[in-house]
Order: structure tokens, then C-alpha cells, then sequence
């Protein structure tokens, strides 16, 4: 999947009889990006930075203002009717909210059943074989099918998301927050599950989440993003280990981390100057991030910084991108005591011998 | 010098048709001056309806069944209602998650701050009303506080809407502030900003801080005291380093194994395998039982209470320390 200049705009009108347009909230604004066939792209970024809308245009569940997207090979862009109903079968979504995204009224079978006839998939008996596999294939058990979502946790819901979004057989699957409304040790559960599948299945993901240590955990390459445009992209170890713009650093450094010994240590680094993201119904002038950056001199406040490249395949949109100081906070990794090492890998051991008994 | 807060034996039960239903099931901690306790847990564990049993604020059908909870050598649960009005608001305080929800739509933030300051301080005028809530948003460090006193809440971020929760909770001085998950509904740069606010609030007025939080890394950056719930039950107390340094209880084993670490490399985490159970169909024995990867028979029959496995520090596990089990 190729993305070129997308933007969503939407207009802002004032007046009820006679309305007129007095501005533009600029969502999404010139987004490029290459997603690679059974990779996995993590689109991070606060909240109002316009990455849910970037997966609603993709996906073309609504039409971008301008820009083009191709997926494997072909310029989606302006598909309409069965060429469209066709490339959905490609291309499928699993939601945040496990609670609001399946219907209380519709059976497991019944939900795993809907888009098999939606797109004229198999007869009964055929789609009730897939059924039984879907099921199978995200850890449940064939008797799930009978029943109704809210019999289920959260996790077990967020499967039946999964199965739902795998039973066409997608090429393409777009992850909207996929863990962040579950516990930790269910998001654990539906991580592991999510990086199983794409191995088994060779699904590419377009992965979209506020957490970064999820992010470093399931993909393979990282974009920041910040007021509708990315500001970093690259492979996650680089991104990670060598973060080359200022948001980045801050989105990083603000992750508090399961290290009681670094608590003092953070206080006291430079962080966050404070504030919000500015609205993206007024974009600053110059760099998008300048208001907050640390690092800002006067050119970043009248020119708007282009993403280049810092290394191979590695992009910053920042004028100082080669310039900023080395990240020594990130470095500091903790090292688990002896105790607490020992333990969790006694846990491991306990586990792994479990799944192979089970 | 006796703890702040000490709650004893804590029981809350919901009735329900086939008799009561433990939420909390005997819990017992402290809460020093000027120290965090923070509980973690994930949903259903108890550790919501346990601060709503401090403020004796727990919704119908549930009640208080068992257990003390002493506040400043006073126990909250034998207080008269007035009394304890006295008391919420005033000595403790409290804040929630849902910094979109718990603010009033139809009203300024500055009518929502002053309510409370007008109700323990009838006789005050508007005027030095509007300057203690403009002081109060100042503290919180809500930029340009005379002008956003009189916003509504949806003009204001998350952020600032969470800064004005804890102004409020913290307008009448609290020796006590309940956070329940103040920063789970925030962005990660926002959170951080809010819990460096908790900290410096913290040290200049020397309150004492209970935080519920499911986010072990919250916890590691804010609490000195430790206890892990379960199933309505505390599984593990420690120190804020020790819960990290020296894990006991598998369950603990099993969230820090959960949680996704930025400085690893590691590409499988852990998990727990299962789910909590429901507080009406709770297992025999010890209540992790069943998700446990060091469970023994005997873990099905008994209910491990909490034991000492160094200083201040216990688990509710027979199996503990479990190292001891490979040799």
C-alpha cells in the first residue's frame, strides 16, 4: 500500500440559514507512507492528531480531500460500487472498543457469518466450517459460536473482533487501538495473538495506538504523528534508540515506565515544556510543533520543516533533526534485579511447559 | 506516629439473590503522612469499591459488612452521617477517571470549585469565594486561571478538565486525596504533566495519596507503599522499589511479565492466562488458582493469608518464594 499527500479537511460553517464557511479543521494533512506486505506500520500519536481519521481514509470509509492511496498496485482512491465492495474483502478493521463493536443482538456464528455472506462466500455448510477455524484460529472454542457478546470478557471480545475482521481472508488488517480499553495482562494476551496470526496468515498491519511500549513490542516500522502529519517514520529500532525529532523524545520520555529507581531521574530531565496539542482547527505557522518544542529557534516558527531522511529509511521533519543532542534517558535501561529476573524467568519456564502440555 | 488512614479487615458485599457477594474481602492497609499507597489491579479486582468504602460511598445493593476504617484515630464507619460529611470533601478527598463525566456540563468550572467551598463556608462572599477558586486553579497550574474560571468544562482539554478535578479535590485542604485512576483516560505527555503536578502538590502540603491504578509504570513513578488486589483481596504489600525488586505473589510474576517494556527486546510478553474470575463464582482455595503457573493441589484447598517474606513485606501465596520450588 502506497499513501501520497492524503488530507481530510473539514470545513467549519457558521450560520444557520445562510452558512458559510470561516474555516478549515485540517484532520489529516499530506500524509505519505509505504505499508509493506506482511509488515507491521504503528501510527502513534496523541489523541486529535488524526490518526483514526488516516485508517478511515485508507480504508476509504471516507473520501479524502485530496491525495491518493494504491494498494497492491492499483490507485484506490475513487473506486466505487462492486470494484469497491471487491477491495473491502482485502482490506478489513478491528476497533478499539470490543463493548460497542459487536452487536448485542447477533450470536458469535452470526457475526462471523455476515460478512462471509456479505461477500457471497461459500454456502451454509462452508461458511460453517470457516466459522469453526476462525474460532479456532483466535483461541476459542467451537461452543463460543452459539453464543452472545455479552457473555464474554473483554479480551474474548476482542477476538471475536479479530475473527470477524479475518474471516474474507484480508491482506490488510487496520488495527484502531486494538488493546487499549483491555487490562494488561489481557493486552498481553491479544498482542501475542495479533503477532501469531500476521505470522501464520502473512497479514500486514496497520497498527494505531497512543502506546509506545505496545508499539515496540508488535511493529516493525514506527510513524509519529503529530497535527495530521507525520513527523518521524522509520524502523522501530531506530525510532526508538535514536529519535530524531523533538516529539518523539517527548512522547518517549513521558512513558512511565515499571522502574521505581527512575523516578528521581525523570523529574529531574528536561521534558515536556507543558501545554496542548494546539487544535488542528489552527495549525501554528512554521513548524506544526514549534509551540512546544524545546529546541525551537526562529526558523521553526516561519518554515514549515519537509521530512528528509536521516539514515536509510529513516525520515524527521525537523530543521535541527541531525542536530539534537544524543538521548541519554532512553539508554538508561533498567536491568531487572537478580530476584525479580530469576522469578520471571522461572514464570516463562512454568508457562511454556504448560502450552505444550495444554 | 500512627498511619493516617488504616483500614481493617475491610468487607464490602453487594447483596444479590443467592446471598452477598464479596467485592472486598478483608482487606487491611495503612497509609502514612505525606506517603502514596498505590493500589493496582485489574477491573473487578475490588480496588474502586474499596476507596468507595473509605468514603462510605458504596451504591445500593452493596454495604460495608465487615472490617474498620480508622481515619485520624476516628472510624469513619460509626460516624453519623453529618459527621462524615464533615469529613468528605473536607479531609479527604477524591478524584475519578473520567475527567469528561464527573465535571457538570451546565455550569462554569468556577461555580463547580466554589460549590464545595461554599458548602463547609457559608458565610463567605463571592468575591473572596472567586479569589480561593482562582488560587485554587493557579495551583493547579491551569494557565491564565482568572479567565478559565469562567469556561465551561467543554471548552477545556482533558488535561486542564482533570486539573480542575483536582483543584476541587483539593480546595478544603485534604489530609487525603483518593485518585482513582486520574490519568488513565489522559494522553501519555498529559499524564505525566498531571502525576509531576501530584508529586510537587504532595510535597508542599504533606497530604497523603491513595492511587488506584491498573498502570504499573504509574505506580513505580509515584507510590512508596505497594498493595497488588486480587479478587477483592490484597495479594501482595511492599515497599514501591520491593514490589519490583523482589516480586513474590505470581500474580505479581504475571503483570510484570504483561506489561510491554520500551527498553526491551524481548518479543513475547508474558500474560496470565484466563481472566479474573466474577465475585459470585469465586474458586476453592487460593483465588488464582486456576490461572496460576506455580499452582500445586494444595493451592485448590487452602486460602493463603498474607505471610511476612522479608521487611514489610507479604504475599498471600503458599508457594512463595518460588525459586524454591526448581530445587
Amino acid at each position: 500500500m502506497q499513501v501520497a499527500g492524503l488530507a481530510k479537511h473539514y470545513p467549519i460553517r457558521r450560520g444557520l440559514v445562510l452558512s458559510r464557511t470561516v474555516g478549515q479543521v485540517r484532520a489529516v494533512d499530506g500524509l505519505s507512507f509505504e505499508l509493506f506486505r506482511g509488515e507491521t506500520l504503528a501510527l502513534v500519536g496523541e489523541s486529535g492528531c488524526g490518526k483514526s481519521t488516516t485508517a478511515r481514509l485508507v480504508l476509504r470509509l471516507i473520501d479524502p480531500t485530496a491525495g491518493t492511496v494504491r494498494f497492491e498496485g492499483a490507485d484506490i482512491t475513487n473506486l466505487r460500487g462492486d470494484a469497491m465492495r471487491r477491495l473491502r474483502r482485502r482490506m478489513q478493521i478491528v476497533f478499539q472498543d470490543p463493548f460497542a463493536s459487536l452487536n448485542p443482538r447477533m450470536t458469535v456464528a452470526e457475526i462471523l457469518e455476515e460478512p462471509l455472506i456479505v461477500h457471497g462466500i461459500g454456502d451454509g455448510a462452508a461458511r460453517r466450517a470457516r466459522m469453526a477455524e476462525l474460532l479456532g484460529l483466535v483461541g476459542l472454542a467451537p461452543y463460543h459460536a452459539g453464543r452472545y457478546p455479552h457473555e464474554f470478557s473483554g479480551g474474548q471480545r476482542q477476538r471475536i473482533g479479530i475473527a470477524r475482521a479475518l474471516a474474507v481472508e484480508p491482506a490488510l488488517v487496520v488495527c484502531d487501538e486494538p488493546v487499549s480499553a483491555l487490562d494488561v495482562s489481557i493486552q498481553a494476551q491479544v498482542v501475542n495473538l495479533l503477532k501469531d496470526l500476521q505470522a501464520r496468515l502473512g497479514l500486514s498491519y496497520l497498527f494505531i495506538a497512543h502506546d509506545l511500549a505496545v508499539v515496540k513490542h508488535v511493529a516493525d516500522r514506527v510513524a509519529v504523528m503529530y497535527l495530521g502529519r507525520i513527523v518521524e517514520i522509520g524502523p522501530k529500532d531506530a525510532v526508538f534508540a535514536n529519535p530524531r525529532h523533538p516529539y518523539t523524545r517527548v512522547l518517549l520520555a513521558a512513558i512511565p515506565r515499571p522502574d521505581p529507581h527512575r523516578k528521581l531521574a525523570r523529574s529531574a530531565a528536561p521534558g515536556d515544556p507543558g501545554g496542548d496539542m494546539p487544535s488542528p482547527a489552527n495549525v501554528p505557522p512554521g513548524c506544526r510543533f514549534h509551540t512546544r518544542c524545546p529546541f525551537a529557534i526562529d526558523r521553526c516558527r516561519t518554515e514549515d520543516p519537509a521530512l528528509h531522511d536521516i539514515e536509510p529509511g529513516h525520515f524527521s521533519a525537523c530543521h535541527l533533526a541531525e542536530d539534537l543532542p544524543p538521548m541519554a534517558a532512553m539508554e538508561a535501561a533498567q536491568a531487572a534485579t537478580p530476584a525479580a529476573a530469576r522469578r520471571l524467568a522461572l514464570y516463562a519456564d512454568r508457562r511454556a511447559a504448560q502450552q505444550v502440555a495444554g | 506516629m500512627a498511619d493516617l488512614l488504616q483500614i481493617d479487615g475491610l468487607r464490602t458485599v453487594f447483596r444479590s439473590p443467592s446471598g452477598d457477594v464479596p467485592a472486598v474481602d478483608g482487606v487491611s492497609l495503612s497509609v502514612a503522612r505525606g506517603k502514596t499507597l498505590g493500589i493496582v489491579g485489574e477491573s473487578g479486582c475490588g480496588k474502586s469499591m474499596l476507596s468507595l468504602s473509605v468514603m462510605r460511598l458504596v451504591p445500593s445493593p452493596g454495604r460495608v459488612a465487615a472490617g474498620r476504617v480508622v481515619f485520624d484515630s476516628q472510624d469513619l464507619l460509626a460516624l453519623a452521617p453529618r459527621a462524615m460529611r464533615a469529613v468528605r470533601g473536607n479531609r479527604i478527598g477524591m478524584i475519578f477517571q473520567e475527567p469528561m463525566t464527573s465535571l457538570n456540563p451546565v455550569f462554569t468550572v468556577g461555580d463547580q470549585i466554589t460549590e464545595a467551598m461554599r458548602a463547609h463556608d457559608p458565610g463567605a462572599s463571592e468575591a473572596a469565594l472567586r479569589a480561593r477558586g482562582v488560587a485554587a486553579l493557579d495551583r493547579v497550574r491551569i494557565p491564565g486561571a482568572a479567565r478559565r474560571f469562567d469556561d465551561y468544562p467543554h471548552q477545556m482539554s482533558g488535561g486542564m478538565r482533570q486539573r480542575v478535578m483536582i483543584a476541587m479535590a483539593l480546595s478544603c485542604d485534604p489530609d487525603l486525596l483518593i485518585a482513582d485512576e486520574p490519568t488513565t483516560a489522559l494522553d501519555v505527555t498529559v499524564q505525566a504533566q498531571i502525576l509531576d503536578l501530584l508529586r510537587d502538590l504532595q510535597a508542599q502540603s504533606g497530604m497523603a495519596i491513595i492511587l488506584i491504578t491498573h498502570d504499573l509504570g504509574v505506580v513505580a513513578e509515584m507510590a512508596d507503599e505497594v498493595a497488588v488486589m486480587y479478587a477483592g483481596r490484597v495479594v501482595e504489600r511492599a515497599s514501591g522499589t520491593a514490589i519490583f525488586d523482589d516480586p513474590q505473589h505470581p500474580y505479581t510474576l504475571g503483570l510484570l511479565g504483561s506489561i510491554p517494556r520500551i527498553e526491551e527486546t524481548r518479543s513475547r510478553l508474558l500474560a496470565i492466562e484466563g481472566s479474573v474470575p466474577a465475585p459470585f463464582a469465586l474458586p476453592e482455595g487460593c483465588r488464582f488458582h486456576p490461572r496460576c503457573v506455580f499452582a500445586a493441589p494444595a493451592c485448590t484447598r487452602v486460602d493463603p493469608p498474607l505471610r511476612g517474606l522479608g521487611a514489610d513485606h507479604q504475599a498471600a501465596c503458599i508457594r512463595a518464594p518460588v525459586e524454591d520450588l526448581a530445587a
